[in-house]
């Protein structure tokens, strides 16, 4: 499969995300090589290559997921943009940072709850009491993935009995209703059919007007043509 | 959920830490420090010279040595009975059972893994008394009634480490010798007994700290406080666990006391390295599987 | 190898299981066969009873049960909470080094011998219980619920961790992308996936619990009657059968050992079962 080198060196409106010089090592191992990057703010950014490279391994570093793995260090610097200001990842509190950088994997991971009980999780994390505030918050994540119509008689199931691109739009929804300012999403239409692949593509290019940075993974070829402003190739380790 | 709870919850967490490690370390420090007058050689071997005691050329009569001798033998007789009767059946159930007899077995072991050790005792008690009525007059709780109980009580342990071994070889290797032409039982002789040993001699030391510490078991089946060491498998014993419940109740002063102290070290000390052979073999296993993925 | 040796070799083999498993059924038959003479003469009735009093002819045994339940409970309200704060503490709170080293620390602990711990508390919890109390010589049935707790402590924590540890990677992935704190992933996705395991080594350190003999023989204070507060001297089922061996064997008295045995045998069957009861209905429900 031709790899689609669209790199328009440019002209960023804004940056979301500065990184400079991020090297990752995974016991003794280089898998990221000094890693210089910006994203934009606002628009989608697409990861490409080869598997195995290492494109799951960087989108561990943006919400520091890798800190619970035993075996990794991270070298280098990563700043994200906070009201104005570029912070450095690593001072930010955890769960500051994780509600700002929303991540979705590749395997659906659905908490052992029910439907709503997933979607609404972050907002219990958060706080949030209100049961009004939080079923109308679950109906519209879950209209927004298109898996209202399909779930909504049955919102007491647990989840883990849907199918799996079921789950996957189930963990969409729930890692998109406090709206974080970023999002990174590995694989998102893998588990997908035609059908739900486009649903999601049409979320994606909303959630991008409605003003969130998006970073995708991704092997589709396609997807990345029609719906991605920037193209970074990761090969071995490099951009 | 607000911070407060929040930080109650890791406070609590951490107080529980404490708690956990503190009373364990003043335990065994409060014992340590009340042993300490105690240790010395006279405390194994009383009056006698060690190497006369250990050639067995005379009796110790108020040093431990009999207790511990005790202990060591029962110890080793009860692994005599068990481990062959285990790992017989350990292998039954890992290799030939049927699902049906499985369940059947497993039962019954788990019941028997479960019993009290004082129903044990008990069991080996009216065992005595049976055959005391029925087979020879000569038998009565001894040291052989004592060590077919313990055996009993520890077999459970030995069945369960062979079945789980042999169970959760790798698929590739419990099939080899089979793909190459080989029988059921060369495979069991030749394959899977050798590349489980660990996990089935991790078991057995596991078995016999179980034995060493066990109390109640000896209470009922014939150990006494004063006997020297066994005469014979028909005779009474001593053994270190029961030496220190009679000395608790039964001191006549702070001299004798300290003695139960300094016992209660040397058992502990006896079970301390049963635990860290069985620990490190149980290493062994784990880094052998690590790299057959 | 010829097919009659195998053949031989698996008929020796089944016959070690059948006698393994032959043991069991041997402790049951003795109990029952050394208790009927209490069925027969229709004096069970005789034994569920409270008075105690050899040479008249009483012999209940329910002081002796209502002492097992009540030191098996007191222990296990002290044990639970504290094992669970300091399973949650190896399997979340702490990391890395410190946290295996906890651990190893908890499993030395469980190899700890019974005896050991009721000759330490004979002399240092017994005194400080009889202090606070003011009364009593500090062998009651709340010296032997603590020392109980402690025993069973590192079993719980042990059962307890190993629950939590299996918990699958993908809720703990999505609960920490999700910026959980650690106190919420354990309170909102740990413990509820965790429960049932939890319960179930529950259930087998209650067994352990009820089944032990030394430290209620040795700090329970051995009294036959139905503890009314928690400096009242008690017996266990466990400690009555270890008291009572010494005396007459032809004697009624003697006899009641062996009821107490079949009840503890009865219990642990129920355990059993019991269990094996929760993980198939756990097992049906998650279907």
């Amino acid at each position: 499969m031709p790899v689609i080198h669209k790199k328009k060196y440019l002209y960023m409106q804004k940056i979301k995300i500065k990184i400079d010089g991020l090297t990752f090592y995974y016991n003794q191992k280089r898998i990221l090589k000094d890693i210089s990057v910006n994203i934009e703010e606002s628009a989608i950014t697409t990861i490409a290559g080869p598997s195995g490279v290492g494109k799951s391994t960087f989108l561990m570093v943006m919400n520091r997921l890798y800190e619970s793995i035993p075996g990794c260090k991270v070298k280098g610097k990563v700043e994200i943009k906070c009201d104005g200001d570029y912070l450095d990842i690593r001072k930010l509190p955890l769960t500051t940072l994780r509600r700002k950088v929303g991540m979705v994997f590749q395997n659906p991971n659905p908490l052992p709850m029910s439907i709503f009980k997933n979607v609404a999780f972050p907002l219990k994390l958060s706080g949030i009491k209100n049961q009004k505030h939080i079923k109308e918050s679950v109906e519209k994540g879950l209209r927004d993935v298109c898996l209202w119509d399909e779930v909504n008689n049955r919102l007491g199931d647990s989840a883990i009995k849907l199918s799996g691109g079921q789950q996957q739009r189930l963990c969409l929804a729930r890692a998109i209703i406090m709206t974080p300012e970023v999002l990174m999403l590995d694989e998102p239409t893998a588990s997908l059919d035609m059908e739900a692949s486009a649903k999601i593509e049409e979320l994606l290019k909303k959630l991008k007007d409605k003003g969130t940075t998006l970073i995708i993974v991704s092997h589709y070829a396609d997807l990345t043509k029609r719906i991605s402003d920037h193209v970074l190739t990761l090969r071995d380790g490099r951009f | 959920m607000n911070k407060t709870v929040e930080y109650g919850i890791i406070f609590f967490s951490w107080i529980s830490g404490v708690i956990l490690i503190g009373t364990i370390g003043g335990l065994l420090f409060f014992l340590l420090y009340k042993a300490v007058p105690s240790i010395n050689i006279p405390l194994i071997f009383g009056k006698i010279r060690p190497i006369d005691a250990l050639l067995l050329r005379k009796e110790v009569l108020d040093g431990l040595f009999p207790a511990i001798s005790g202990t060591l033998l029962l110890v080793s007789a009860s692994i005599i009975w068990a481990v062959p009767l285990g790992i017989s059946a350990g292998v039954y159930m890992a290799e030939y059972s049927s699902p049906k007899q499985k369940i059947c077995f497993n039962l019954l072991l788990d019941i028997l893994a479960g019993i009290p050790s004082i129903v044990v005792g008990l069991f080996g008690f009216t065992l005595a008394i049976i055959l005391h009525k029925y087979l020879s007059e000569r038998i009565c709780p001894s040291f052989l009634i004592s060590s077919i109980a313990l055996s009993a009580l520890i077999l459970p342990y030995i069945v369960r480490a062979t079945e789980q071994s042999i169970e959760s070889t790798p698929f590739s290797i419990k099939t080899t010798c089979i793909l190459l032409g080989g029988s059921k039982l060369q495979n069991i002789i030749h394959v899977l007994i050798p590349y489980n040993i660990s996990g089935i001699i991790s078991g057995i030391i596991l078995a016999a700290g179980r034995c060493a510490e066990d109390t109640a078991v000896i209470m009922l089946t014939g150990v006494v406080a004063m006997a020297g060491l066994p005469s014979s498998i028909f005779s009474g014993y001593e053994a270190l666990p029961f030496y220190i419940f009679y000395i608790s109740s039964n001191f006549s002063s702070q001299e004798e006391l300290a003695t139960g102290f300094g016992a209660s070290i040397i058992l502990l000390i006896l079970c301390a390295f049963l635990f860290t052979i069985a620990f490190i073999i149980k290493q062994k296993v784990a880094t052998r599987f690590a790299g057959h993925t | 190898m010829q097919p009659f040796t195998e053949k031989c070799v698996e008929k020796g083999l089944l016959l070690s299981t059948i006698l393994s498993g032959s043991i069991t059924l041997c402790i049951l038959f003795f109990m029952v066969i050394f208790s009927l003479p209490l069925f027969e003469g229709g004096q069970i009735d005789q034994f569920i009873r409270l008075e105690w009093n050899p040479y008249e002819g009483d012999f209940g045994i329910l002081p002796m049960m209502v002492g097992t339940g009540l030191i098996a409970f007191l222990a296990l309200v002290i044990a639970v909470p504290f094992g669970l704060g300091c399973s949650a503490l190896i399997s979340v709170f702490a990391h890395g080094n410190f946290s295996s080293l906890l651990r190893k620390i908890v499993e030395l602990m469980t190899g700890i011998p019974t005896v050991i711990y009721g000759f330490a508390a004979l002399f240092l919890l017994v005194p400080m219980i009889r202090e606070i109390f003011q009364r009593g010589t500090g062998m009651c049935i709340l010296s032997a619920s603590i020392m109980l707790a402690i025993l069973i402590l590192p079993t719980i924590i042990l059962f307890m961790s190993d629950a939590l540890n299996s918990v699958p990677k993908s809720y703990l992935d999505a609960a920490d992308a999700l910026g959980a704190t650690s106190a919420q992933k354990l309170i909102y996705v740990m413990i509820p996936s965790a429960w049932s395991g939890m319960i179930s080594g529950l259930i087998l350190a209650t067994g352990r619990v009820v089944g032990d003999t030394l430290i209620a023989l040795m700090i329970a204070g051995n009294a036959i009657q139905v503890p009314k507060s928690l400096s009242d001297s008690g017996r266990t089922l466990t400690s009555h059968i270890a008291l009572i061996i010494a005396s007459d064997y032809e004697s009624l008295e003697f006899k009641s050992i062996f009821l107490c045995g079949l009840i503890l045998f009865i219990y642990t069957t129920l355990t059993v079962f019991g269990l094996r009861l929760f993980r198939y209905l756990k097992i049906i429900g998650d279907r």
